[in-house]
């Protein structure tokens, strides 16, 4: 990933007033204008029906209480706003995601970054231990989940390895059911990560790291001063899609917990669906969904803005 | 979903490079001509497929149906293979929802304009917008419940049967070894039982996570709640009762001893609905409150080490209880599909037709007058306590209920596994109420 600050060093060149081009240049000048914005066409028709367009309908739903079945959806002003300020479970939800996200990120990128360096050597153990880290985040979430709670569930394999007297309240308890969907989150989703620092760790030049180890530097000080500061890119793109992610969990919950105990591990995007779904109330659900992309978006400026700052600090 | 042919590729790519601003042109009226032709196929791919008009006996009909153990898809292609077979041209497919449950699934179906023709299964009354009406014929009118599910007189969804709810199951043997002689009738005497089969080392109430703790307390509380005032719901949406001055709070405070006394393993939660059926099947619980349909999994149980028997829940003073009952195996058909004599002569077949009824009775154990079938032993006893019950009584969904409210009720039993009291529990059900009412 290029590093977008060295964008504003390129000199621009001074404008020049010239005569005017010859009226055939112009219209071939038009000519490829309108070929550009034809070629350009189909990406943003659809960029405009498959995101623009939902967004805008989802946030006109927002200001109904639409139920999805009756038709038209009655305008009522920022009720649903107002309200979910108000809602325990959207409390509740957007408590538990913020958690998820924080554990889950710095457990993703921590345990990315330090697989990532262990498996960095090209060697065949190595591949294989990649595709073996690699291999939950490509079977799907669902699987996932109900994988591992016929694993932890009560009278599960773990409850019938320890015994009928030992069982451990994995899925029961609220507590062990929201360590234990972080857990399984975090193992499922990290070894993207560590593919992405990998290819990040491909990128340091030889020629640095033996500059380092000539200048006797410890293997912790070449990570710490060398190799980690050049990865800084990479650190950026892992925790911006870590915490979108996280922010969006739902699925592998679904599967896992179906949100309990006691709708203790839903979390915001579960709520969401909840309340769109089978309470009806998808006006509600809308609300709660440009709440969700409004944060979203912010979180992501301000993760690349806080990246680029450090950046600009280190350059001066 | 059939699609119509793609008219993409009839759009030449241009055959040779021709250069210069010409070829920038063309490139880009072709950019345009294939940016609409895409479009036009999506938009066409999106669009019903059914050529049939709404008076064709011909065509494929689609019924997105309750997927459970019992009722797999297997179960309802038999059920239609005779219609199918005797109406030359026409097809059926079964859907699974692909949601969380079928009125989930249903809703997204109709927001992304792929709704099924029929749906099969039970479904909340803001779903009757969609719904076409069944004629006021005598044919719809004596199906079970007919009137009782009724939005603004119309009769938008069908069923075959009746479901009843308030049972509990129980293993013999283990009430043998407890010393219980009698099935309860009060809920002292019932919590007294608990305590009993706990001691002889069993699980004494069986239940799980999902949808199940929440299910199970309604089939207990509701003939509490609904039999001595079949207006309470009504009542509640004039805040003229509440949640916790009512029977709710007086199973709530019961149900809370239980979990508190270990009568209830406060693991529970994690098991899963199947993963409750196959523990009380391998004799490891006492009791387990069930819906009637618990008699096809018994029944086709293989070398059940103990018999079960059936009794009807407790109730505060012990007196017999009306039972909580539903449509069984209900069909609606979407005002959205195009073939709707078809649809509606499937549904007629499937609500009248003797041999057709008396397979979806059978298949759960349910019931309607009228017609009969050789059940278990099992059956016999259900039956037994359904004719004597004093009455029916409705459950957590259904007119003038907050759509989502079985969901809620879910939420909050399951609170007093995590250390919510019962009166609190009571007045989160009132806050929820107060929330969603009229949303």
């Amino acid at each position: 990933m290029p590093a977008s600050s060295t964008a504003t060093a390129v000199p621009t060149a001074p404008r020049t007033v010239g005569p005017r081009p010859p009226l055939g240049r112009t219209r071939a000048r038009r000519r490829e204008t309108a070929a550009d914005i034809a070629m350009m066409a189909p990406p943003l028709i659809l960029v405009a029906g498959l995101i623009i367009v939902p967004i805008g309908i989802a946030v006109y739903l927002s200001f109904t209480d639409w139920n999805g079945f009756t038709s038209p959806p009655h305008t009522i002003g920022f009720r649903n706003y107002t309200r979910l300020i108000h809602d325990p479970a959207v409390k509740h939800a957007a408590f538990l995601t913020l958690l998820i996200t924080a554990i889950g990120t710095i457990a993703c990128n921590v345990l990315g970054l330090g697989v990532a360096l262990l498996l960095n050597r090209n060697t065949r153990i190595n591949a294989i231990l990649r595709v073996l880290v690699f291999y939950p985040y490509v079977v799907g979430a669902v699987i996932l989940g109900f994988l591992w709670s016929s694993i932890l569930g009560t009278n599960g394999a773990v409850d019938a390895a320890l015994g009928a007297h030992h069982s451990l309240p994995f899925l029961s308890d609220p507590k062990w059911a929201i360590a234990t969907v972080v857990c399984v989150i975090v193992w499922s989703s990290f070894g993207v990560n560590v593919v992405l620092y990998l290819a990040g760790l491909q990128t340091v030049p030889d020629n640095v790291l033996e500059a380092a180890k000539i200048d006797g530097a410890s293997p912790w000080q070449t990570f710490w001063r060398v190799k980690l500061p050049m990865l800084a890119p990479t650190v950026t793109v892992n925790v911006v899609l870590v915490v979108i992610g996280l922010l969006r969990v739902y699925e592998l919950i679904l599967a896992l917990t179906a949100g309990g105990p006691a709708g203790e591990t839903q979390s915001f995007v579960y709520n969401i669906l909840t309340s769109s779904f089978d309470n009806t109330q998808l006006g509600y659900g809308a609300a709660q969904s440009v709440v969700l992309m409004v944060f979203i978006v912010v979180v992501t400026i301000v993760i690349t803005a806080a990246r680029r700052r450090s950046e600009q600090a280190v350059a001066a | 979903m059939r699609r119509t042919g793609s008219t993409s590729t009839t759009v030449g790519a241009p055959s040779a490079r021709q250069g210069g601003v010409l070829h920038r042109t063309r490139t880009a009226k072709v950019s345009v001509a294939a940016g609409l032709a895409v479009s036009l196929v999506a938009l066409a791919g999106c669009s019903s497929s059914s050529a049939s008009g709404s008076g064709a006996m011909t065509g494929n009909i689609r019924i997105l149906a309750n997927i459970t153990p019992v009722l797999t898809k297997t179960y309802y292609k038999g059920l239609v293979a005779p219609f199918v077979k005797s109406h030359p041209g026409v097809t059926v497919t079964i859907e699974s929802p692909s949601g969380t449950n079928v009125q989930s699934t249903l809703q997204q179906e109709l927001v992304s304009g792929a709704a099924p023709d029929i749906v099969a299964s039970t479904l909340d009354p803001v779903v009757a917008p969609q719904m076409t009406d069944f004629p006021n014929a005598s044919w719809v009118t004596s199906t079970p419940l007919s009137d009782s599910n009724k939005v603004d007189g119309r009769i938008w969804q069908v069923a075959t049967g009746l479901q009843n709810q308030s049972l509990v199951y129980y293993n013999e043997t283990a009430f043998q070894k407890a010393g219980i002689t009698a099935p309860p009738t009060s809920l002292d005497e019932f919590t007294a039982d608990l305590g009993k089969l706990k001691a002889a080392g069993y699980v004494a109430l069986q239940t799980a996570g999902e949808w199940v703790t929440g299910a199970q307390f309604s089939m207990m509380a509701n003939p509490g709640l609904l039999g001595g005032d079949p207006t309470w719901y009504a009542e509640r949406n004039d805040k003229k009762v509440t949640f916790a001055h009512s029977p709710y709070a007086t199973y709530l405070k019961a149900y809370a001893g239980w979990v508190a006394s270990g009568a209830i393993p406060k693991n529970s939660l994690g098991e899963k609905y199947q993963d409750s059926i196959d523990n009380f099947l391998a004799g490891r619980s006492g009791m387990y409150i069930m819906g009637n349909w618990l008699d096809a999994s018994v029944d086709s149980a293989k070398n059940l080490p103990f018999k079960v028997g059936v009794f009807a829940t407790p109730t505060a003073d012990g007196s017999a209880p009306k039972q909580m009952s539903g449509q069984a195996q209900p069909y609606s058909i979407l005002k959205s599909s195009k073939h709707q004599a078809l649809d509606l002569a499937l549904v007629k077949y499937l609500v009248t037709d003797k041999a057709a009824v008396t397979t979806s009775l059978k298949s759960e154990g349910n019931f309607r007058a009228g017609y009969s079938y050789s059940g278990s032993d099992l059956d016999a006893a259900v039956g037994k306590i359904v004719d004597t019950a004093p009455g029916t009584v409705t459950g957590t969904a259904g007119p003038g209920v907050n759509a989502g409210f079985g969901n809620e009720l879910n939420t909050v039993v399951q609170s007093l596994y995590t250390g919510q009291s019962a009166d609190k529990a009571a007045a989160k059900l009132d806050s929820w109420w107060n929330a969603n009412a009229g949303q």
